[in-house]
């Protein structure tokens, strides 16, 4: 098994981090996710988390190498378990891959919080734990090796995408502000 | 906006999703937790259950809800037992 973690901290406020969150898909960093379908949601009456069941189809590249050893094409399904509590301004996403997890099985954790001294920032910090599985036990280190620096390297890529994701998000939200002000003053 | 599993269901996604995500921030995040969008989650819902079935996930979700059900039972919400 191999453990990944990495930490981070966007310049936006957790307010804004979270509700673009939700539309960080699709951008043109992050092709290889292919849908996000929301399967179910609901509101914790008593605490007022929001919690929700996602399922994300992602199609990878993958060396033929591997697909050879595979035989199989390469589409990836993921189930996405995320809580969001809006009073403690914590945002988890917990994931896990349905498919192919007898070749391998990525469980990966991610959490999003206000910056503890920095109030208008956002601190993230993502975890996976990676294992080839039962089919590649003979290459387990190799397939790990490879597999933890495609998720590196994805995770880099990830957050360039969700920077600029954020970055048109502010955009709109500041031309929506200006619209609805322009409307109220006329 | 993201597409769905179901190119059939991709139209539907994007209306809840609009109305999602409207809701998220105007209402959500400012402490309102009354749910907005359910009638259009139904249909797209709806849509998303027979592409799952037709590619064979439905199952497969099935078992990685044995093992971790949704909603998750570590919250607080636990009264019903």
């Amino acid at each position: 098994m191999k453990l990944f973690k990495s930490v981070h901290t966007y310049d936006y406020p957790w307010s804004l981090v979270s509700a673009a969150n939700w539309q960080k898909y699709p951008n043109e960093h992050c092709s290889h996710v292919y849908a996000v379908d929301v399967l179910d949601r609901r509101v914790e009456p008593d605490t007022g988390v929001l919690i929700t069941e996602r399922l994300i189809t992602v199609k990878q590249n993958v060396p033929t190498i591997i697909l050879k050893l595979m035989g199989t094409g390469y589409t990836q399904y993921v189930r996405e378990i995320s809580r969001i509590d809006p009073k403690s301004k914590t945002l988890t996403m917990d994931s896990i891959n349905l498919t192919l997890s007898s070749y391998m099985s990525v469980a990966e954790s991610i959490e999003y919080t206000e910056h503890p001294s920095e109030p208008g920032k956002t601190q993230f910090t993502q975890q996976a734990a990676i294992s080839a599985g039962t089919k590649l036990a003979r290459w387990a280190s190799l397939v790990e090796d490879f597999s933890a620096k495609r998720f590196q390297q994805n995770a880099d890529i990830g957050r360039e995408g969700f920077n600029q994701v954020l970055q048109r998000f502010v955009v709109r939200a500041e031309a929506s502000a200006a619209n609805q002000a322009s409307a109220a003053s006329s | 906006m993201s597409s769905s599993i179901g190119t059939e269901c991709t139209d539907l996604k994007q209306k809840y999703d609009t109305c999602f995500n409207k809701w998220y921030s105007e209402k959500f995040l400012k402490g309102d937790t009354t749910p907005e969008c359910e009638d259009l989650f139904k249909d797209y819902k709806a849509c998303v259950m027979v592409a799952l079935k037709e590619k064979q996930i439905d199952t497969l979700l099935a078992d990685a809800r044995k093992e971790s059900p949704f909603p998750p039972p570590s919250s607080s919400s636990n009264s019903e037992a």
